[in-house]
């Protein structure tokens, strides 16, 4: 009997072994993630999730932004034990400064990960990635593209307007700032209200936080160049002259056109101390006619207006520049699109106190595959898309507006790990666009009737035919991904100071602007000097290392 | 308060009878029980956090951590004390306080003394609760129903308009110098209830004998609150206000950061606000300025404290330590 008991015992004890040796390979686990945007927490059945889940043993618990995005990390690098996935977002730079991120290089190659390995190796972009030390934190979550890129809109920044206000003026576009407002003013004088009587805002100006490049942005922009962040760069000549741009005379026509529009009721006091959801909410009801911004800064706005069917409020990006009236009778050609730029330390990064670096890595490869792209991108075949019989990728109209459908998205898609993972963009090798949106026949077919008439009216094919086309990147990428870490005082002095004046000045009795504009240049000429001679040999180093 | 010295009345005959400290703490083991949940409170959350001062003196590196992080001496006070903007923080600080000092005491007693001579019960407790309820508000929910509220087009706004007390909107929200008063404002709206509690506390142990007599001696009813109400919670008052003094370095923190904006930017930002921003709001978290930011502002509160208690001292008040 003892005998049989011990046999059992030992039977039991091997059977208890097997299932442990077979899951070792692919033992589930538990990821937590930190997104550092605010987003909605997918449903617990969601079909993409759950694939994963199946697939590769990984199950996400994802913590959201909710407040302050600065502090937030701060108050989690404080801590002791950190998210797995940490996506810093537009403060990536803070973690890696931190040292809160491991490096990534050692878990990368090309036998193991193949797919990662090709992703960030062609085309040199190695160089450019890898920090002075060889190091690599964050695999940038954008800007990677395969084959041909396809461009149908403006995804960055822009001056908006409401599609019902060129289709008022019988679809005639402005292409500088003067028409743009004056366009507003006369749209206004007409239509003060929408049809329910709430008053229209003429052009709304958000102030909070770091989106406060709605503010300090526009006018490099208006001086014919892309998004440098707060510097204006010559690229036409070798030194790249780089000067910050809001303390010079140029600079003041702008202020100054908001000045004046501001006394002529199109700006609201209110706006300079409105947060982003008051601004998202007040884009959302359909009563704010104009703005600057970037597309991808109100996306939300967009969904909910398309999802309650105000097409007409929607907006169209303009590529605006100064009259020559303003810049000594220069005509300046615009240069909103730029080339495709890597988004260099945005995504995730994994956390030192992770458990499983490796199996975090090898999922990042695995999700690059094109099998999952497709489903990261596309979703799965004969449920969320269809192929034809010549091989193109189609949505139904059903299918195509689900995906901006915030609930259904909580539920069929794997949003935040296809947002932040390192992802393939452009055109599959089949020709087919990785992303649906690209995809020209989803595109056009997709649109919604208003949208096609309002573009076949402008005589346009894609909201990207307003704008000349991508001008050539630049060796130095964008100039606003530099680190600021080793100036940051006297940049957010630099800052500070703009977010204080600026909006005095536009309100001030135009008696005083002069005044106000020569004391706000007076306050921030030494940080900006700091600030502009720090880009000016950072631009250098970039351009040097790019080169070479 | 009044309870606490008597509490510790019963002690003075023991020490008078030259009985050790050990035998003294023998006799009260249950009070010395009772007590050590707090003990441990204040020893785990109080004392135990000011180890993290050592690193206003560092130039603190979460990465190093605190053994690995160079020292600095002084230089990180050397460098707040050469920041307008932190010397615009202290200035912002204290006149917020003494603001919210001065109104919510004026506010709390002039509530009490008022719902103190209503004698209809039930409207009493209906003040008494609706005044009290905003206490339990989310500072975020009050901050935004006062943004609200105090807009260009919101109802105070829409009301001076039609009072024609004003010709075109007041910008509230955005005028700095406005930025002060409104934090008053609306810390009264919100803790003028609760502080009268302890007020009305205070006036329900008044004698009544007190008021009869004042009657009698022909005191009306302004007489009486003059003469007996007022200097029935004297004495609460006194202890209040000097333990708000103590306080005074703490002007509140949510409420200046939900509220502030570029353009109040220089009235808005409290030495906690200074803090946070230095320490996690920009892309190279200064931990350092921000532990020495709040060391200052301790190290000010305490010696505020035993001032305001030494002068309560000299005039014979009741006093707090």
């Amino acid at each position: 009997m003892k005998k049989f008991l011990a046999m059992l015992l030992a039977a039991m004890m091997l059977l208890a072994m097997v299932p442990a040796a077979m899951a070792e390979a692919q033992e589930p686990i538990t990821v937590s993630v930190f997104i550092g945007d605010p987003g909605d927490q997918p449903t617990d059945d969601n079909r993409i999730y759950k694939l994963i889940e199946d697939e590769l043993g990984l199950k996400f618990e994802f913590e959201f932004l909710a407040g302050d995005l600065a502090e937030t990390l701060g108050l989690k690098i404080a801590d002791d034990v950190y998210p797995d996935l940490f996506c810093g977002s537009n403060y990536a730079e803070t973690l890696e400064n931190a040292g809160v991120l491991i490096d990534l290089m050692p878990y990368i190659s090309e036998e193991k990960t193949p797919n990662l390995y090709k992703h960030i190796y062609t085309d040199d972009r190695i160089k450019q990635l890898l920090n002075e030390d060889g190091e690599l934190f964050i695999i940038p979550n954008y800007g990677i593209n395969y084959n041909e890129e396809i461009r149908n809109y403006c995804n960055g920044p822009a001056f908006f307007i409401q599609k019902q206000v060129i289709a008022w003026n019988n679809y005639q576009v402005p292409t500088t700032l003067n028409e743009y407002f004056d366009l507003i003013e006369r749209f206004l004088a007409e239509n003060p209200t929408t049809a329910d009587g709430t008053p229209y805002q003429g052009f709304a100006i958000l102030c909070e936080g770091w989106r406060h490049f709605c503010l300090i942005n526009p006018v490099q922009h208006l001086m014919g160049r892309p998004n440098d962040g707060e510097v204006l760069i010559d690229v036409t000549t070798p030194e790249y002259k780089t000067e910050t741009f809001i303390d010079k005379p140029y600079s003041k026509a702008y202020y100054a056109k908001l000045n004046e529009e501001y006394h002529k009721g199109l700006i609201s006091k209110d706006t300079f101390v409105m947060n982003y959801d008051q601004y998202i909410a007040a884009l959302s009801n359909g009563t704010v006619l104009g703005m600057f911004d970037q597309t991808w800064d109100f996306g939300t706005a967009t969904q909910s207006l398309e999802t309650s069917g105000m097409y007409e409020n929607t907006y169209l990006a303009l590529p605006l520049v100064y009259d020559p009236e303003y810049v000594d009778g220069a005509v300046i050609e615009e240069h909103y699109l730029n080339g495709s730029v890597m988004n260099k330390d945005r995504g995730f990064g994994i956390s030192t106190t992770c458990q499983y670096p490796e199996r975090l890595v090898q999922m990042m490869d695995t999700l690059l595959s094109d099998d999952w792209q497709k489903i990261l991108n596309w979703g799965i075949k004969d449920e969320d898309y269809s192929v034809t019989e010549d091989g193109r990728m189609i949505m139904t109209r059903e299918q195509y507006l689900n995906r901006s459908d915030a609930q259904w998205r909580r539920a069929n898609m794997a949003y935040s790990i296809w947002d932040q993972c390192p992802k393939k963009q452009g055109t599959q090798d089949d020709g087919n666009a990785w992303e649906p949106g690209n995809q020209p026949e989803i595109y056009f077919d997709q649109m919604s009737d208003y949208d096609k008439e309002f573009l076949t009216a402008c005589g346009k094919k894609t909201p990207a035919e307003f704008f000349n086309a991508p001008i050539e990147l630049a060796p130095y990428g964008e100039a606003w991904q530099i680190d600021k870490a080793p100036i940051d005082i006297d940049y957010n002095d630099f800052l500070n100071i703009q977010d204080r004046w600026l909006p005095t000045i536009i309100t001030c009795d135009p008696a005083e602007l002069d005044a106000n504009w020569d004391a706000f240049v007076a306050e921030i000429t030494p940080s900006a000097t700091v600030y502009s001679e720090f880009m000016q040999a950072e631009v250098l180093k970039l351009v040097e290392a790019a080169t070479n | 308060m009044s309870t606490v010295t008597k509490a510790s009345q019963p002690a003075m005959p023991a020490l008078k009878k030259k009985k050790g400290f050990w035998s003294t703490l023998g006799k009260q083991w249950q009070l010395m029980i009772m007590s050590v949940p707090m003990l441990l409170y204040v020893l785990l959350f109080n004392y135990g956090p000011l180890w993290g001062w050592l690193t206003a003196f560092q130039d603190y590196q979460p990465k190093k951590g605190l053994s690995g992080s160079p020292w600095v001496g002084l230089d990180n006070f050397r460098f707040l004390f050469g920041r307008e903007d932190f010397l615009l923080a202290i200035r912002n600080t204290l006149a917020m306080s003494v603001i919210n000092l001065v109104f919510g005491t004026v506010s709390a007693v002039l509530l009490a003394v008022l719902l103190n001579e209503v004698r209809n019960r039930t409207f009493k407790r209906t003040v008494q609760t609706v005044t009290y309820l905003p206490h339990f508000l989310s500072m975020v929910i009050v901050v935004s129903m006062a943004q609200n509220i105090f807009a260009s087009n919101g109802s105070v706004n829409q009301l001076l308009l039609a009072l024609g007390l004003v010709k075109e909107p007041v910008f509230f929200l955005g005028k700095g110098e406005y930025f002060w008063w409104l934090v008053g404002v609306i810390n009264v709206w919100k803790e003028v209830g609760w502080n009268t509690i302890i007020y009305i506390a205070a006036m329900t142990s008044i004698d009544p004998c007190l008021y009869e007599a004042a009657s009698i001696d022909g005191a009306g009813r302004f007489q009486r609150i003059l003469h007996v109400t007022l200097p029935g919670i004297k004495s609460t008052f006194m202890v209040l206000l000097i333990m708000n003094i103590g306080h005074l370095m703490e002007a509140g923190f949510e409420i200046q950061y939900l509220l502030r904006s570029g353009m109040t930017m220089k009235y808005s930002d409290t030495i906690d606000v200074f803090a946070l921003i230095y320490s996690f709001g920009s892309s190279k978290p200064h931990y350092s300025y921000g532990t020495a930011a709040g060391m200052f502002k301790s190290v000010v509160g305490i010696i505020l404290l035993f001032g305001a208690n030494k002068i309560a001292q000299a005039l014979d008040e009741d006093t707090l330590i």
